[in-house]
């Protein structure tokens, strides 16, 4: 490109002004054409799966459809409804609680051991690495109920605690059974987190620490002045990976109830699996559209401010 | 650089997140198309999650050799209820024959998506179906599918668990169960008569027994309401046992708690379906000789009435394309010369030629210590409490039932009574905003 652009540059300058002002557009148009060639492959897909998509789901947004009288067009009705509907705040307020607690814990965890796997003062880092990945690759179905029996009060690990030091806690009793999927969840993704910072260590140039080292600074000084400071940016790619999962939770809280009994999960527990409720089980495909486009908005506008944070801050050092 | 960055950065969030919501959105599959065949032969397809239905097939193409019939499992319930919904609405992939339970028999003839068997003369089977299981399929009058298996509420109890409990004979009204459930109780902390942690199929076929009558379906118009004489008395009883700590609230069926206990023998009796017959030794092969099949204990002494718990049938959809030959297999395998291929299969079927025959009522089963499980099972279907209805939303509002339970079933605080209230307010707003009457 840089090339053809420099070779496009001397050619207009020793051709006649006449010559230049005739083929430049021809040739500008034959170039866009065949950049559009280039993108048309990701153009269909990206039309096909998520452009057509999207508009079906605000098309559908405006109808509701009624066992009797069938599909019948309300305008925005749908979503004046979700505003006031409770259930439907009561799972927003769910995730947005767990998003506040969990990721910032999970993150730290993350980092403090990709921190610690950059430490060069372990052995079997490669061991380490892929056996706090593996969890990220077992599909949250069979961690769930993994989970579910590792936490079961009955039968599972914690009946057997319980019975040792003779108390009564329960993982999956309503008050806890959010905090028990906050475990699963951080089980299942501080190992994906804690590449990514990995990563970004590794890409740190080793001069800087020789240069630290020179300059008499500590292992802990390096981390505090050379090793944080690098992990800045991708602190905000993974802040932001982490809200879009939360606000998506749906697995743990569609399984756990076939497993434990009362543990509090609803079926308007989160967001999402209020979505699903209420498309496959209450046929209201309407209003689970707008539901899904209004949870979409609340997402982008978090992880937005997040991101706009997150990189304000990282230029403002 | 920056920018760009930013909005790459962006559509990575973007696509994940819009890409949920249009799948919330669409629809879901149309499963496979039930094209007709050359000339004068016609295909017809069927939509089962019925394993045995298939065994009927060789012996009617065989009588009918210009009839071919293709069985697809396009789902069990509720999926398989969304794709003939989806079919429905596309006009295409519409199938000639498909399984319902009997909860979803009005939800789809009320807005006219299934075929009123009475033109192929329906009435004349009348006679070789259980009065329930007849009931079952009408709707305001008129029959829209024929039942093809019957789930009589029994109470399968735990033979050895009773006897160490000092329970010699098995309950046999309910005031008997709550002395015996006292007695297992006494045997230690983990043993329960019974578990129930929010089954509305449970309280309803108690509720079914005891007479009550909660919904009214008449046309478009629905009534709901939990305070009759029957509703109050069976949920009176039931909430007496909750509050008397004789019922284990921590172990919900179906889970890996329950097979255990079921295999400890803890769990004494399960007041279920028939079709437990085939689950039980499934889930409890450990107390194998252990259970046995008894009617479910009576609200008076000397009553003989009982009730459903689960069932299905089968209809043709308003839409398919060829009802004349979907009805012909229909009658053959629920009524025909295809019911015993099917019955010797597994299936529980309400057809009184069945029930009554001298093979069903004289067969042993060894798991149940060679007791003749079928001849129980007969009498319970026989004597099933008729007129009793869902209302058309019925699968919408039990799954919203846990929702309202939970709480109860978790802290204690509250009562049956009051859930029900609520599950009816619920029911009542949702009924009308799906076009109903309904108060």
């Amino acid at each position: 490109m840089g090339l053809a652009r420099r070779f496009d540059v001397t050619a207009s300058a020793t051709a006649s002004p006449d010559a230049s002002r005739h083929s430049a557009p021809t040739r500008k148009r034959r170039r866009s054409q065949i950049g559009l060639a280039f993108i048309a492959p990701f153009g269909v897909l990206f039309t096909l799966v998520f452009i057509v998509p999207i508009l079906y789901a605000a098309y559908l947004s405006l109808f509701q459809e009624r066992l009797l009288g069938g599909n019948t067009f309300v305008g925005l009705a749908n979503y004046g409804k979700l505003v006031q509907d409770p259930q439907f705040w009561d799972g927003v307020g769910r995730v947005f609680r767990f998003t506040l607690v969990q990721v910032p814990i999970m993150l730290i965890l993350a980092m403090a051991l990709a921190l610690a796997l950059d430490s060069m003062r372990l052995h079997g880092t490669r061991f380490m690495r892929v056996t706090i990945f593996l969890p990220y690759a077992v599909p949250a179905i069979v961690s769930t109920l993994m989970w579910g029996f590792l936490l079961g009060v009955k039968y599972g690990l914690f009946g057997s605690l319980n019975d040792a030091l003779g108390t009564d806690f329960d993982p999956f009793a309503p008050d806890t059974t959010l905090i028990s999927i906050g475990v699963m969840v951080t089980w299942a993704f501080t190992g994906f987190n804690m590449l990514i910072f990995y990563a970004v260590l590794k890409a740190v140039p080793r001069e800087l620490y020789e240069a630290a080292a020179i300059d008499g600074a500590n292992e802990f000084q390096i981390v505090r002045a050379v090793k944080l400071p690098a992990l800045r940016g991708s602190l905000v790619v993974t802040v932001i990976f982490s809200i879009i999962g939360t606000f998506q939770m749906f697995n743990e809280p569609q399984i756990l109830p076939t497993m434990v009994a009362n543990s509090g999960v609803t079926t308007y527990y989160t967001p999402n699996l209020y979505a699903y409720n209420l498309a496959f089980t209450g046929s209201q495909q309407g209003y689970a559209a707008a539901l899904a486009l209004v949870m979409a908005a609340i997402t982008i506008a978090v992880a937005y401010a997040v991101q706009i944070r997150g990189l304000r801050n990282a230029s403002d050092k | 650089m920056r920018l760009s960055q930013k909005v790459r950065l962006l559509s990575a969030v973007l696509v994940p997140m819009l890409a949920l919501a249009a799948c919330s959105g669409g629809g879901g599959s149309s499963a496979a198309d039930g094209g007709a065949g050359g000339g004068e032969q016609v295909k017809i397809t069927v939509w089962s999650w019925d394993g045995t239905v298939e065994r009927a097939v060789p012996g009617f193409e065989a009588a009918n050799p210009n009839i071919q019939v293709e069985v697809v499992n396009a789902g069990s319930s509720q999926d398989e209820y969304k794709a003939l919904d989806n079919a429905i609405q596309a006009g295409s992939g519409v199938p000639d024959l498909v399984m319902f339970e009997y909860f979803a028999v009005p939800y789809f003839a009320i807005p006219g998506k299934l075929t009123d068997l009475g033109e192929f003369g329906v009435e004349r089977l009348k006679s070789d179906y259980v009065p329930a299981a007849w009931s079952d399929v009408t709707v305001n009058g008129k029959v829209y599918a024929l039942p093809s298996d019957y789930g009589p509420s029994a109470m399968f109890y735990n033979k050895a668990t009773l006897d160490k409990a000092g329970v010699k004979e098995p309950p046999a009204t309910w005031d008997e169960y709550y002395e015996a459930a006292k007695k297992v109780r006494a045997l230690g902390d983990d043993y329960y008569i019974a578990q129930d942690t929010g089954d509305i199929f449970f309280l309803l076929s108690l509720i079914w027994q005891a007479g009550g009558r909660p919904f009214k379906v008449n046309g478009t118009k629905v009534r709901i309401d939990f305070t009759d004489a029957g509703t109050t008395k069976a949920v009176a009883f039931w909430q007496k046992m909750l509050d008397e700590d004789l019922i284990n609230t921590k172990i919900t069926g179906w889970s890996d708690d329950w097979n255990r206990a079921l295999n400890d023998g803890t769990l004494a009796t399960q007041t279920m379906g028939g079709w437990l017959t085939s689950t039980l030794p499934e889930r409890a092969p450990k107390a194998a000789g252990d259970f046995r099949v008894a009617l479910m204990p009576q609200w008076q002494e000397g009553e003989k009435v009982g009730s459903a718990n689960g069932g299905s049938s089968f209809g043709i959809p308003a839409a398919a394309e060829h009802k004349e030959a979907a009805f012909k297999f229909l009658e053959y395998f629920t009524h025909g010369g295809g019911l015993s291929s099917r019955v010797d299969a597994g299936a529980f079927v309400p057809n009184t030629s069945v029930l009554d025959s001298e093979k069903f009522q004289s067969e042993t089963n060894e798991y149940f210590g060679d007791q003749k499980v079928g001849s129980v099972l007969a009498e319970a279907t026989q004597i099933v409490g008729s007129g009793w209805q869902y209302p058309p939303f019925f699968e919408w509002a039990r799954s919203i039932y846990g929702d309202i339970a939970s709480p109860y079933y978790t802290t204690g605080q509250g009562s049956l009574a009051q859930i029900l209230e609520e599950w009816k307010r619920r029911c009542v707003q949702y009924g009308n905003e799906q076009g109903f009457e309904v108060s």
